[in-house]
């Protein structure tokens, strides 16, 4: 930009006083704006901005959302059976996750912000109708069993606060259905948004259960290993449920939505990075806590909510059952209602099906049944009698660890292509941890499945 | 009449029997309403791309799919650089987002419709619907073509998502530029914002102006920013003062004080004197883009006097009456309908109206806003200690102003 203006066609013209120009950028105030030209008048507006609490919220950015939607109900099964099962043994792969899991947001929000497009969007454009079913098929399956997980997660909570799974959970598929499609979903969501702050009562149980700090230090940055194949396992769900390929379509769409352009993209960076040592230290939290009240005492299987809750106990005493139920049901309904919803949306927008330019996406025939079918599919499975509840959620969990790499790939190769995103490319760096990233991952995965494969062949 | 996913299984042969894949074609995009196809595109030897003008095609054998040409080895040799200006078929429009002018929305060409007509092959249509993706992955084998979900071509604009890919054409063929501009505001909301900037790019200056003033704040500052500096000048220059003067105030202050200083002299002093305002008094939401005459004047003087003046400003159904046009001393209003229809021979000092309730620059906008409302006119005038007018607080400023925030919440977000 600059010098640019010297440029011919540009000479100044009468000198004009300047000087009681601002001194700063005003910022974009949220609001309505109204131009009456003629007779019509166009509304066109912003959310309304936030105050009180919720301000607290807006400051902590997509970070807290990210850390919101991460920690659902597959979320804390998975952290919960890693510290039961291996105590504070895992938490190692949470520490190079969290720069993992940074690096790859942080390449979402850029590749947002340098083309205004979400990820479907761009592997259509780039990659063909063939890839982009391919990565719509990806998507659809990770998310798909993430809203069977979150379904699932509904009526446990439900149970926790003794409503039969069979009743919470269709009322809860209405509810959401129902919020959604005739939307007041907005306003809701803050309420749900606030249920979940019942889980940082986790950060607090690690600390009061007084865990081993000197095990817990080891625990975090010695690897160790194991030949247990539950202990691969585990990896690979706590990669796919850190590195949701989900969260990366949502982070990537949402500075699209926030308008964040290539010019101003800045601070988005430092919020990645940031949500993604906030979210893991949340994460590490549960663990911790749950190693130190669980694992201890020899309960290795967390076979259902309850037992999970047992973790909260140091802090909540005997109200830990109620309390884990409160959060567990605004974590799953919150994100019952955002999956099968951006799911739905960023698939449809992909294939440009009809969603309306602006209010009436909900109208359209294709988003429209994608969503009732994710909300119905996920109801469904979540009632089958006698799944195993704990089990589920884990293995949801590592099937979007299997789906990870395909996505990665897909952002590495968008966000090396210099067309797209111009200046805010790929450095070194980023591609080293990229690759670096992609690789741990595939790795982890393939180790995996190599493992059950052996362990299957054995028991023939 | 071929469909693009089956055109790109066509051969080209030659009269020497040499022949080669069909990869790609170009058009002419800005050429007419149906663009005619101007190359043919295909990958030779040694993997080198080569084009050969559709004026070298002797005959096309539709039932075949074959392509004669008189020889293979004349075509030119393309390199990235000629490819990347060439508007192509397969690589560019197919998969990209177009908008949809008849049902005013965003879509996606899943396929291209083709036809021959007079010697030409035209693009006719963009195939929306699912049976055309069915066509593409079952190879032609499956996918009907609906006729519901063909959009002719004369109504869908094709945006590249870069503003400043190089048009060799003029743009005349746009039709979008004959919808309203809030219109076109609204139906680039559903655009990624490189796709927006680059419509902008392309339409003429004065409805550009109009569109980027439509725009929402932050739709309009992505927009602006994507703009080369000299057309962000001359949109500057045609929009209203007061939303240059937001627009602007929100650029990093070096940026926006070098636009200040290229601006015309009448329009940076406008928007000098509104950002001096701070958003939350009345001078952040008033115009001073109005009419003002001297009230010693007749009608038939005003009337012939008003005829430049009366042209740009958006607000123009006051006219304003000061003592002088140096000291702008306000001392009433006249309605254009007053100027209109009153006899020519009357001074305007004896049918204004003097009673003039006015805003204060320094008052609280919200309040400022409420008595624009109660006072159920199209806008109050500003005045300042020295009764000098300063500007106007239009209704639809003060509904901006005022407006319950929970209006704001209607518009669905899903990702953030």
């Amino acid at each position: 930009m600059k010098n640019s203006v010297q440029r011919e066609g540009l000479e100044a013209l009468d000198a004009v006083d300047t000087a009681a120009l601002p001194e700063a950028a005003r910022p974009i105030k949220p609001g309505l704006r109204i131009n009456v030209r003629g007779r019509s008048v166009n509304l066109r507006g912003m959310r309304k901005p936030p105050k009180g609490i919720l301000l607290w919220f807006a400051v902590l950015g997509p970070g807290l959302i990210a850390t919101s939607a991460g920690n659902d109900a597959g979320g804390i099964a998975t952290y919960s059976q890693a510290g039961a099962k291996f105590g504070y043994q895992l938490i190692w792969v949470m520490v190079i996750l969290t720069v993992s899991f940074g690096v790859v947001q942080e390449m979402c929000a850029r590749l947002g912000a340098a083309t205004g497009r979400g990820l479907l969007d761009l592997i259509r454009e780039r990659f063909g109708i063939g890839w982009a079913l391919f990565a719509v098929v990806v998507i659809l399956v990770a998310n798909g069993g993430v809203t069977v997980s979150e379904f699932v997660g509904i009526g446990a909570a439900m149970e926790l606060l003794g409503v039969s799974k069979y009743i919470a959970v269709p009322l809860g598929a209405v509810f959401i259905w129902y919020l959604v499609i005739f939307g007041s979903y907005a306003r809701v969501e803050k309420f749900l948004l606030l249920m979940t702050l019942v889980f940082f009562a986790y950060p607090i149980a690690a600390i009061m259960a007084k865990p081993d700090w000197s095990a817990v230090a080891r625990g975090a940055f010695i690897p160790t290993l194991n030949s247990d194949p539950a202990y691969l396992f585990l990896v690979v769900g706590l990669l796919g449920t850190t590195i949701t390929p989900y969260i990366q379509i949502f982070q990537q769409s949402s500075l699209v939505e926030k308008g964040v352009a290539r010019r101003h993209y800045g601070t988005e960076r430092i919020d990645a990075y940031f949500g993604a040592v906030f979210s893991n230290l949340m994460s590490i939290s549960m663990i911790i806590a749950t190693a130190a009240t669980l694992y201890v005492v020899g309960q290795r299987e967390i076979a259902s909510a309850a037992d999970a809750a047992r973790a909260l106990e140091p802090v909540v005493g005997s109200a830990a059952r109620v309390l884990f139920g409160i959060g567990l049901l605004g974590a799953t309904l919150l994100a019952g209602a955002v999956l099968p919803l951006a799911t739905a949306y960023a698939v449809s927008e992909a294939f440009g099906m009809p969603k309306g330019v602006n209010l009436d996406f909900r109208r359209g025939r294709v988003f429209f049944s994608l969503f009732t079918a994710l909300i119905v599919l996920g109801v469904v499975l979540a009632l089958i009698p006698g799944i195993p509840v704990m089990k589920l959620l884990v293995g949801v969990q590592v099937l979007n660890g299997l789906l990870l790499p395909i996505i990665l790939v897909f952002i590495l190769l968008l966000i090396n292509d210099k067309s797209l995103t111009k200046e805010l490319k790929n450095t070194r760096l980023n591609n080293a941890m990229g690759i670096g990233t992609l690789l741990l991952i595939t790795t982890a995965v393939l180790v995996m499945i190599g493992g059950q494969l052996i362990e299957w062949l054995g028991q023939k | 009449m071929v469909m693009l996913s089956q055109l790109l299984r066509f051969r080209i042969v030659d009269e020497h029997g040499a022949q080669a894949k069909l990869s790609d074609l170009s058009v002419a995009l800005l050429d007419a309403d149906h663009p005619p196809v101007t190359c043919l595109y295909f990958v030779a030897a040694q993997r080198q791309k080569c084009s050969i003008r559709w004026e070298k095609v002797r005959a096309v054998d539709w039932g075949n799919g074959v392509i004669k040409v008189d020889d293979l080895g004349a075509a030119d040799v393309e390199s990235d650089q000629s490819m990347a200006k060439a508007v192509l078929l397969a690589a560019g429009i197919l998969d990209a987002m177009v908008l949809d002018l008849q049902n005013r929305r965003t879509t996606r060409a899943n396929d291209l419709l083709l036809e021959e007509h007079e010697g030409k092959l035209l693009l006719r249509a963009a195939d929306t619907g699912l049976g055309a993706i069915a066509r593409r992955l079952t190879r032609g084998r499956f996918g009907p073509v609906l006729e519901s979900a063909l959009y002719d071509w004369t109504y869908v604009e094709f945006l590249r998502g870069d503003p400043r890919a190089v048009r060799s054409e003029e743009g005349e063929h746009l039709r979008i530029t004959r919808l309203p501009a809030g219109e076109i505001a609204r139906l680039t909301d559903g655009l990624p914002y490189l796709h927006a900037a680059e419509l902008i790019t392309l339409l003429p200056d004065p409805k550009a102006a109009d569109t980027l003033e439509t725009m929402g704040p932050a739709r309009q500052l992505q927009v602006f920013e994507e703009l080369d500096e000299v057309q962000a000048l001359r949109l500057l220059e045609l929009m209203a003062p007061d939303i240059a003067a937001d627009l602007l105030g929100r650029l990093h202050p070096l940026t926006m004080r070098r636009y200040v200083e290229h601006l015309s002299r009448k329009q940076a002093e406008r928007i000098i004197e509104l950002l001096r305002y701070a958003e939350h008094t009345v001078g952040g939401i008033m115009t001073n883009d109005l009419v003002y005459v001297c009230g010693d004047l007749t009608i038939a003087a005003a009337r012939d006097k008003l005829r430049v003046p009366l042209r740009n400003p958006d607000f123009v159904y006051f006219v304003y009456v000061v003592d002088d046009e140096e000291s702008r001393g306000l001392r009433g209003a006249i309605s254009i309908r007053d100027l209109l229809t009153a006899p020519d021979e009357k001074k305007l000092e004896e049918i204004m109206d003097p009673y003039l309730i006015t805003l204060h620059p320094l008052e609280a906008a919200d309040q400022g806003a409420h008595r624009v409302l109660d006072s159920h006119l199209a806008a109050l005038p500003v005045v300042d200690d020295d009764k000098q007018l300063l500007g106007v607080v239009t209704i639809d400023a003060a509904v901006a102003q005022v407006a319950p925030r929970s209006w704001t919440a209607q518009v669905p977000r899903i990702f953030s």
